[in-house]
């Protein structure tokens, strides 16, 4: 008996370790067909994760049963959206078209639709009927986001992160508080190595939603990557930043530290010891290097050695 | 589970049962036509035991606490959704499509 899962209402936009965990529990079980193929579904939709195979394969066996369909009820067209998209991402372009078909015949003339069968266009790779699609959508709808963002998708897809940066940019200029919008933006920046541009777009995600580590932590690396002492020294506070908001768990932020640590001393050697923000929290290094010891004690025992020579030749 | 369920029941019998013998004692002094000042202190004792049971039971039985603080290890983020709005097909795994009959 299926049982339809309440929507969940989101209130942070990050999956939780706790979310995780649930997530690969309910994989392994559905893999081993050990029923729950319903809710590792909703799980999949709701965290927003990229599961394409899996959904692909567990939602058409679904559908394929005429018992299971008609117990989801109005549910049946959610799940048949969500295959339809997972099925255009492993190229399965025949079950997409049926899923489309029958979410045609159930709401005709729907915008919702009609966006399913221009990314339908997409995955073929009809790029001009596929713009065709979404201009005439736009005609209708000049404020749809989920449009825009095709578009821009459209222009990433054919190889052009330019032309996809500059649509960005007009679409923030309207909707400047859409997250995704900046993080989507700051990732085509950093593929164009215009790494003052991605911080930028972190700078904005961080006042939008400081509470959420990775922003912090991409930010870091952007700042790392740009170098230089001012750079590193703000780095190196946002990479703390990071270990403070995980409660000291994200080991790539520990070894952001040592790395700072690490650049600063050669980038100001020989230089003024006066200055503060160089020296501050001189202990940050140290107490970074434990941790991370720490953590492969436990977690890869056969590596420690390997991480504390690096870390050894960090400190010198 | 289980367990909790059943301290619950008992600590509700138990104080029911010191209830009941409030009520006894109560006519007893109306028999002996004394003044009611406080129950017996086996009822207080009952009653003492009776409300940490259910308390005990009440905190136990329905669920275990979750952690509210968002940098403990259960709640900390492990990472960021996929920007499925902005997802494209045309990647490397496009050679190799699973094989996925569909029959309605």
């Amino acid at each position: 008996m299926l049982v339809s899962s309440s929507k969940i209402t989101r209130a942070r936009e990050m999956v939780t370790k706790t979310e995780e965990k649930q997530l690969n529990q309910l994989e392994i079980q559905v893999d081993n067909g050990g029923g729950g193929t319903w809710e590792y579904l909703c799980l999949v939709r709701n965290l927003k994760v990229r599961r394409s195979e899996k959904v692909l394969k567990h939602g058409s066996s679904i559908l394929n049963d005429q018992k299971k369909r008609s117990a989801l009820g109005p549910d049946e067209w959610t799940l048949n959206e969500q295959v339809a998209i997972a099925a255009m991402d492993c190229q399965c372009l025949g079950v997409a078209q049926s899923c489309i078909k029958a979410l045609q015949t159930k709401f005709p003339g729907s915008k919702r639709v009609g966006r399913l069968e221009a990314l339908l266009l997409e995955a073929k790779g009809l790029w001009g009927e596929a713009e065709e699609a979404y201009a005439s959508l736009l005609e209708d709808n000049p404020l749809d986001q989920a449009i825009h963002k095709r578009r821009v998708a459209i222009s990433k897809a054919l190889g052009k992160p330019s032309i996809a940066i500059e649509l960005l940019n007009k679409y923030l200029e309207l909707f400047m508080a859409d997250h995704d919008a900046w993080r989507e933006l700051a990732e085509l920046y950093l593929s164009l190595q215009m790494y003052k541009q991605a911080a930028f777009c972190y700078e904005e995600l961080i006042l939008s939603q400081p509470t959420v580590p990775l922003y912090h932590l991409a930010y870091a690396e952007v700042l790392y990557t740009i170098g230089g002492v001012e750079n590193i020294i703000s780095a190196r506070k946002y990479y703390a930043a990071t270990v403070d908001l995980t409660g000291g768990k994200n080991t790539r932020a520990l070894l952001g530290i040592c790395l700072c640590a690490s650049a600063i001393a050669q980038l100001s050697k020989g230089r003024n010891k006066e200055d503060k923000d160089a020296t501050a929290a001189p202990e940050l290094h140290s107490l970074a290097a434990a941790a991370v010891e720490k953590e492969y004690k436990q977690k890869a025992p056969d590596k420690l050695q390997l991480i504390s020579s690096a870390l050894r030749i960090l400190k010198t | 589970m289980n367990l909790g369920f059943l301290v619950g029941v008992f600590g509700v019998l138990i104080l029911s049962h010191a209830a009941y013998s409030t009520i006894q004692y109560r006519g007893l002094l109306k028999i002996m036509e004394e003044e009611f000042s406080r129950p017996p202190i086996n009822v207080i004792l009952e009653l003492i035991i009776g409300l940490a049971l259910c308390m005990w039971a009440a905190l136990t039985f329905p669920g275990k606490f979750l952690s509210i603080h968002p940098d403990s290890d259960e709640n900390r983020a492990v990472f960021l959704p996929d920007n499925s709005d902005f997802m494209i097909f045309n990647h490397r795994g496009r050679l190799f499509p699973p094989q996925i009959d569909m029959k309605f």
